[in-house]
């Protein structure tokens, strides 16, 4: 198992289409507050700081862990299916289920380095033009490791569910695709069914869909703790039994 | 000990309503080249997918190194190196990050088995060069680096010489032969180059439309190829006529060209050949000859011998 680990984040490193989101994504994140900044000192307003920049676009932050996901389970994972490298992973005499453990795990990783880049570029920025300000009211010290915690460990949750599209679909273009729609949709889909169907209003309030949104919450009851953090491991379980099973039963062309 | 690298036991694959391989018993002798002939969608890729564990049987067993268990199976494909179909590369990495990640992937210690591979393959100049700018040659013989990485002691090469050019085609056939000679590496080859599988080969498995048609050792095949006189004649037709109605035969052949293989009545050249000159036939070559593996093939697999 750790040399399957080994062997994807060797692969995972040499990956260009990583690297190159990675930057892109830091140049965007380098961008996004100096339109703020400079459209401010212009108007006169006070300057945004590092804090308020926190809370305000963390949950925005979600867009980037679903494309960011989509876009690495296509040309992370399903890439190996196209240039045929997936049939020697397959024939290398290691066991489906630790081949699939192995990938999710560092595809998790590499989506979690993705997911932190603009909450933490972004308020670093920020901080350094214009200070981090004061933390809103009802939030603690703990905020920051908070949030970004909560981040890495629903981006893991969106991961697993990216991994199990990979071997379904098989196909980079399909995966990318496919990913987006589905992260794009399924709120609406599932909060419009859920209107009709409370089971499906129940699924939606207690999935990471929906609870991703809590992450930049100031403070979160002591209540709520439960199924915020018991829902993305959940589902971080079911998706890579899942993908497991999948993968486990799954001819390779 | 076992005797038989590979040994499958009424191995058969169905996919929806098409048979692609229907019991298959072959064996594989260790210490054996292996030849695979089959026309394109024999099962010959079906049979080595279910062998390196890419596809999953419909019916029967497969024993790799006396192991048939699923987790001894699995453990046993450690020990096998393979190319199929077609060289499984990362495009954006060099041949040396190729060869690196595979030696990872299967944990082999130490890094001087990469350039040692790379060398082995005649890829040493080539190390820091990206798989995507490698021409096809250039992409089988790194494919051969990484099926070779680990010492495999079965290696399962699919078409090993596509793409190669004539002394690409010598060097690999020399490679081949030095590793099983030297380093007692079974190799089970997949071609569709039949003249070249013949300057290799120790046994030969033929397989049609999902059948193991037979298995037979290179000794086995230059007794089994038919011996036969070769005839050019200014008119084939009537040449035919004679040859049927005169010497009584119909074991023969015309080929595209009407040159008439006659595949009875060898010891008696004589014969054949005043029965063509009293007919008033002019005739152009007459020898005995020989068949190879490639129309032996052609007739093993139900070519009309009367074309």
């Amino acid at each position: 198992m750790y040399n399957l680990i080994r062997v994807e984040f060797f692969k995972l490193r040499k990956n260009r289409s990583f690297w190159t989101f990675l930057l892109a994504l830091s140049v965007l994140s380098l961008a996004y507050p100096l339109l703020y900044y400079f459209d401010h000192r212009s108007n006169g307003e006070p300057q945004i700081t590092g804090a308020e920049f926190l809370t305000t676009f963390i949950s925005s932050n979600a867009y980037i862990i679903k494309f960011g996901v989509a876009i690495l389970a296509g040309f992370f994972i399903s890439n190996e299916y196209s240039t045929g490298v997936m049939k020697t992973i397959a024939s290398s005499g290691n066991t489906r289920g630790r081949l699939f453990a192995a990938k999710l795990i560092v595809f998790a990783v590499g989506a979690m380095a993705i997911s932190l880049i603009f909450p933490m570029v972004s308020t670093a920025e920020v901080t350094l033009l214009s200070g981090f300000g004061q933390l809103p009211e009802g939030s603690t010290a703990l905020f920051i490791p908070r949030a970004l915690g909560l981040t890495l460990l629903y981006t893991a949750g969106y991961a697993a569910i990216g991994a199990l599209f990979t071997v379904i679909l098989t196909d980079s273009g399909k995966t990318i695709g496919f990913s987006m729609i589905f992260f794009l949709m399924i709120d609406t889909v599932l909060a419009g069914i859920g209107s009709k169907i409370s089971f499906f209003s129940n699924l939606y309030d207690y999935s990471i869909f929906k609870l991703v949104g809590d992450i930049g919450k100031p403070s979160i009851d002591s209540g709520d703790w439960l199924a915020l953090l018991l829902v993305p491991l959940l589902t971080i379980a079911v998706s890579g039994m899942l993908g497991i099973l999948v993968f486990h039963r799954k001819e390779i062309k | 000990m076992y005797e038989y690298v590979l040994k499958t036991n009424q191995l058969s694959k169905k996919f929806k309503g098409h048979t692609a391989l229907d019991k298959v018993n072959l064996s594989i002798r260790k210490g054996s080249i292996y030849g695979f002939i089959g026309q394109n969608g024999a099962g010959k890729s079906t049979l080595i997918r279910m062998v390196t564990g890419l596809a999953f049987p419909t019916q029967g067993t497969i024993e790799l190194f006396g192991a048939n268990e699923e987790q001894a199976l699995i453990q046993a494909r450690k020990r096998i190196g393979s190319i199929i179909e077609s060289p499984a590369l990362f495009p954006h990495m060099t041949a040396s990050e190729n060869l690196e990640a595979n030696r990872i992937l299967r944990g082999i210690p130490g890094k001087d088995c990469v350039p040692r591979m790379l060398e082995q393959v005649g890829l040493q100049g080539a190390g820091k060069k990206k798989a995507k700018n490698f021409s096809l040659g250039m992409k089988q013989r790194l494919g051969l680096a990484i099926a070779l990485l680990g010492d495999p002691e079965f290696l399962i090469l699919d078409e090993p010489t596509n793409g190669l050019d004539p002394m690409g085609v010598v060097e690999m056939r020399e490679l081949l032969k030095r590793l099983n000679r030297e380093l007692g590496i079974t190799i089970m080859i997949s071609s569709h180059i039949l003249s070249e599988l013949h300057l290799m080969a120790s046994h030969y498995g033929i397989i049609h439309r999902g059948q193991l048609l037979e298995q037979l050792t290179a000794e086995e095949l230059n007794e089994k190829c038919q011996q036969y006189l070769f005839i050019k004649v200014d008119d084939p037709g009537k040449a035919t006529a004679v040859i049927q109605n005169e010497l009584g035969t119909a074991d023969f052949e015309v080929m595209q060209d009407g040159t008439i293989k006659l595949y009875s009545r060898i010891e008696q050249p004589g014969k054949v050949s005043t029965a063509l000159f009293s007919a008033g036939l002019e005739i152009e070559k007459f020898m005995p000859m020989g068949e190879d593996l490639e129309s032996y093939f052609t007739k093993r697999i139900g070519g009309n011998p009367n074309v």
